[in-house]
């Protein structure tokens, strides 16, 4: 692994101190600093849940779908690595919501178009609702092709769904694990 | 054949800190946010001489991070029409390439606080006799929130949902043993005319012992040998590889041709003595002008 010198990595430190003055409270800026470590650090490959999926309340016998569009329920995943870098990206998802004691459990559904992809970059951060220019609308979050990272170093997927409780679907809270495999293609 | 270090050219050091300061920008705007962690380096290298190695993983968001380390066996495949993918295999792995039942990580299961970090380490036990080479397996780095709370329903009666977004990066590991050679042919190769856009699709072959990890660039020339546009990408070829490429044709209607090269310089996202260097290859292709 390669390392910057002590002189480049307090460069750093101080781009990040005064990123992390503009964008952050104050209380933060310690916690941005410490982040430093990442800085001697060559290439790396990130990838965040931004926004979990979220149906908010679903009632029973009443189908719901929640939009890839939906700027504040859609679930949103940021990839963050190497400029332009070839990607690939594999979703597994689930084909039930569970409740925690395992007593019942609902339908969720993925369709062939619960997808964007984004490759827009930070210094003009894509949203559900607006993905840009270069974006994928539209497409299958179970065959996710041609991905990659965007030239300001970042991509993001933006996912929808759908929910189909029964009617006698039992009240409470369901729960079911998203995951999302990322791999560099270049590498 | 052995690689040498070489200081990197002023052009890729500007590279990689204008990579640096895009990273640390996003995370600088998402960190408060994002649930996740980074990994790095991205390719985790071990080696008959130096058996050891390590990950470096970092929690950059506010809350704490399970993290475990497994190990799967994938490579960059392609389908009939040039789109890759890496499909990751878990069990009854049967190449011989295949590094994950010898390599061992320690830890394998954590919780990062909140900017905190955790190096993992690898250590290889390869068995004896192994052919002169590369041998493979992925590090499968999963992270998800450690407290993970299901939000009540807000009305009585009511059904609430919670989808755990769960996070995983794969990164390449290489075991690289006696004396390497990383050679690639271009085994067919075609390009077609589109409304706006030349379609190139290229079939690569690996022919050495280790993965052509390089540069793979097309030019679009008209008659003249004139540049109408050009297309680059980083890949990497384990064994064969189909890829396809889009050109802009930029309003030229006259017949043009397509220039291919691939070399292992120029990656600017891995250090240059991680690189085996190998052979150039060059093509040009000839657009079929029909429409598709």
């Amino acid at each position: 692994m390669r390392t910057f010198s002590l002189k480049k990595a307090g460069l750093c430190l101080m781009v990040m101190a005064g990123l992390a003055t503009m964008t952050a409270p104050a209380a933060n800026a310690q916690d941005v600093t410490t982040g430093s470590a990442t800085a001697t650090i060559l290439a790396v490959l990130s990838v965040t849940a931004t926004q979990a999926l979220n149906f908010g309340n679903v009632y029973q016998g009443v189908a719901k779908t929640q939009d890839e569009t939906s700027d504040a329920n859609s679930g949103i995943f940021t990839i963050t690595g190497a400029a332009a870098a070839n990607i690939s990206c594999y979703f597994q998802l689930p084909e039930f919501v569970a409740l925690a004691n395992g007593s019942d459990r609902m339908t969720i559904t993925f369709s062939s178009t619960d997808a964007t992809f984004s490759v827009l970059d930070a210094a003009a951060p894509s949203t559900p609702s607006a993905p840009g220019l270069g974006a994928t609308l539209n497409t299958n979050p179970r065959n996710l092709t041609g991905t990659a990272i965007g030239a300001g170093g970042t991509s993001q997927i933006f996912l929808g769904g759908k929910v189909i409780p029964s009617v006698n679907q039992t009240a409470g809270a369901y729960s079911a694990d998203i995951v999302l495999t990322v791999a560099y293609l270049g590498t | 054949m052995i690689t040498t270090t070489t200081t990197p050219p002023t052009s890729t050091r500007r590279a990689r800190w204008g990579f640096l300061f895009s990273l640390v920008t996003v995370l600088a705007l998402t960190g408060n946010l994002a649930a996740g962690v980074l990994v790095a380096p991205t390719v985790v290298l071990l080696s008959d001489k130096n058996r050891t190695a390590r990950l470096e993983i970092n929690n950059p968001g506010t809350t704490p991070q399970e993290v475990t380390i497994a190990f799967a066996y994938g490579l960059p495949e392609s389908d009939s029409i040039g789109n890759v993918r890496v499909a990751l295999q878990n069990t009854n792995v049967t190449d011989p390439r295949s590094a994950m039942e010898w390599v061992k990580a320690f830890p394998r299961q954590m919780v990062i606080p909140p900017n905190g970090s955790q190096v993992i380490r690898f250590v290889v036990n390869p068995p004896k006799g192994l052919a002169d080479g590369e041998y493979w397996a992925r590090v499968v780095v999963r992270s998800k929130e450690s407290e993970q709370t299901i939000p009540k329903p807000s009305e009585e009666g009511s059904i609430t949902t919670k989808l755990n977004m769960i996070m995983q990066t794969a990164i390449m590991l290489k075991y690289r043993t006696g004396t390497l050679n990383s050679l690639v042919a271009i085994t067919g190769s075609e390009a077609v005319k589109t409304d706006s856009t030349v379609v190139v699709t290229m079939d690569m072959e690996n022919r050495g012992n280790v993965s052509y990890v390089g540069v793979l660039t097309c030019r679009l020339l008209d008659t003249n040998k004139k540049e109408i546009s050009r297309t680059q990408t980083d890949l990497a070829v384990y064994r064969q590889l189909k890829r396809r490429m889009e050109l802009p044709l930029n309003g030229v209607t006259s017949r043009c041709s397509v220039e291919v090269s691939l070399t292992t310089e120029g990656r600017t996202d891995l250090a240059p003595e991680d690189v085996i260097p190998g052979n150039k290859v060059f093509s040009t292709v000839e657009v079929d002008q029909g429409n598709r």
